[in-house]
């Protein structure tokens, strides 16, 4: 699209900025930035494609209404975005109320996740799922079903017939192996 | 106040929502009482955040795009909204002041209408001459018959001799519940039965879930040694529908936004 081209390189806060004016097309460019991610969390979730959407729509809902809490915190945005597309499809799996808007100020004071440039959210995404692939199966199983089906630590000894010890001793190792992996 | 966690992973644990009962109550009071853990929390979280990378990639519905854009240009940008809730809620509303202002207010409210409708009724009759005065003396009994009917339910609801009964199925342990009466224009009474007694530095907390937006604090209550709560408001934040009510154990005073965990919840059929 011509004439959008220096509005695509803008910053999250740039475009944040512009869309507290009005500014239409600046939603387009974080919509192209992060939707297909937050779908994407959504649709693993919810493993329907009405559903995910519906978290889609959600989600960019919450952000212009919240906007003004987005405009000077740097890396915030992806963090939040990424959160909420689990949480909020997670609820819904699980039917359950959604937390409140505490989210956004919890979001706001915590390290950002800096994934505005598409080369460096794609070294990241990969990254991510090396760590993922790098453990040992129990470990990546208990994770997924903590991760993408929302379960307790109990609900995931119960699934699997393991004890609820050997359970979160494999979820922290795991996390501990992640750590290691992805940085602080 | 507990220890710190043992496992520095257990903060992830948290963020996940994997922690649950004695582990996520001890982890929540510890946390409650720790400015160092607290600030902990903020990058679990972000690790955490980091795992929807994860998610096998997928596009959504090329027409998702235009429906978001076309909400943003139906609305447009909206500033962080506050919802103002009903004012004075919080310590005010003990079940004493609750009842008495109920009363006062159905007793109001039956005599606005008994006054509206005898207003109705004269002009009417002056209108129209054949309206019989024996008509018009049927329906004010009528209409004192009515008022004198909500005060005699106001009073047993209220009343010092009243005891609530929560009735469950023979041989099985009583489970906690709720009920709501709920009326978005003129109000909320809602009871529970079965709630354990909470330890004096948290108390119950009732939201209102509307259709749009999050959760809405609208009072806090406590149970009496039979599990018995109620809370009782003649007005709600204005302009909200309620989609589901819910309550949830929250820290003494209560808190603007849901934290603890949710014992109750019902949706608004």
């Amino acid at each position: 699209m011509t004439g959008h081209e220096p509005v695509r390189r803008e910053s999250d806060e740039g475009l944040i900025r512009r869309i507290l004016s009005g500014d239409e097309v600046a939603l387009g460019v974080l919509y192209d930035r992060y939707g297909g991610r937050v779908y994407s969390v959504a649709k693993r979730i919810l493993q329907d494609d009405g559903a995910a959407e519906e978290i889609l729509q959600d989600i960019f809902h919450q952000l212009w209404r919240n906007a003004a809490a987005f405009d000077s915190a740097r890396g915030a945005l992806g963090s939040w975005l990424l959160l909420m597309a689990r949480n909020r499809s997670i609820d819904r799996l699980r039917r359950r109320i959604p937390a409140a808007t505490e989210e956004v100020a919890a979001t706001l004071h915590g390290p950002g996740l800096d994934i505005e440039n598409a080369v460096a959210a794609n070294e990241m995404t990969e990254r991510v799922r090396e760590a993922l692939r790098a453990l040992p199966e129990a470990q990546r199983e208990a994770m997924e079903l903590a991760y993408f089906e929302g379960l307790t630590q109990s609900e995931i000894a119960k699934r699997t017939g393991d004890p609820l010890g050997t359970v979160k001793t494999r979820l922290r190792t795991a996390l501990a192996s992640l750590k290691a992996e992805l940085g602080e | 106040m507990n220890a710190h966690p043992q496992y520095v992973e257990d903060f992830e644990l948290y963020e996940l929502g994997v922690l649950d009962g004695d582990d996520k109550a001890e982890f929540e009071a510890h946390l409650a009482g720790c400015a160092e853990c607290r600030a902990k929390i903020a990058s679990a979280r972000t690790r955490v955040a980091k795992l929807a990378l994860a998610a096998p990639p997928s596009e959504p519905p090329p027409a998702a795009r235009e429906r978001i854009l076309e909400s943003f240009r139906a609305r447009g940008p909206q500033p962080r909204q506050a919802i103002q809730p009903a004012p004075a809620r919080r310590g005010f509303w003990s079940p004493a002041w609750a009842w008495t202002f109920a009363a006062a207010c159905v007793i109001l409210l039956a005599a606005a209408v008994w006054l509206a409708n005898t207003n109705l009724r004269r002009s009417k009759r002056l209108a129209d001459l054949e309206l019989s005065h024996q008509q018009l003396e049927t329906s004010n009994l009528e209409l004192k018959a009515t008022a004198a009917r909500a005060q005699t339910v106001l009073d047993i609801l209220s009343g010092p001799q009243t005891t609530q009964v929560a009735l469950s199925p023979a041989s099985t342990p009583p489970v906690p519940h709720g009920k709501a009466f709920y009326n978005r224009d003129k109000g909320l009474l809602f009871y529970t039965a079965n709630l354990h007694s909470l330890s004096s530095d948290h108390t119950y907390e009732l939201w209102l879930i509307p259709t749009v937006g999050n959760p809405v604090d609208i009072g806090i209550f406590n149970t009496d040694t039979q599990g018995n709560g109620q809370v009782i408001l003649t007005t709600l934040p204005q302009g909200l529908t309620a989609k589901a009510f819910a309550v949830t154990i929250e820290r003494a005073g209560g808190v603007p936004a849901p934290k603890g965990p949710m014992v109750l919840v019902g949706p608004v059929s």
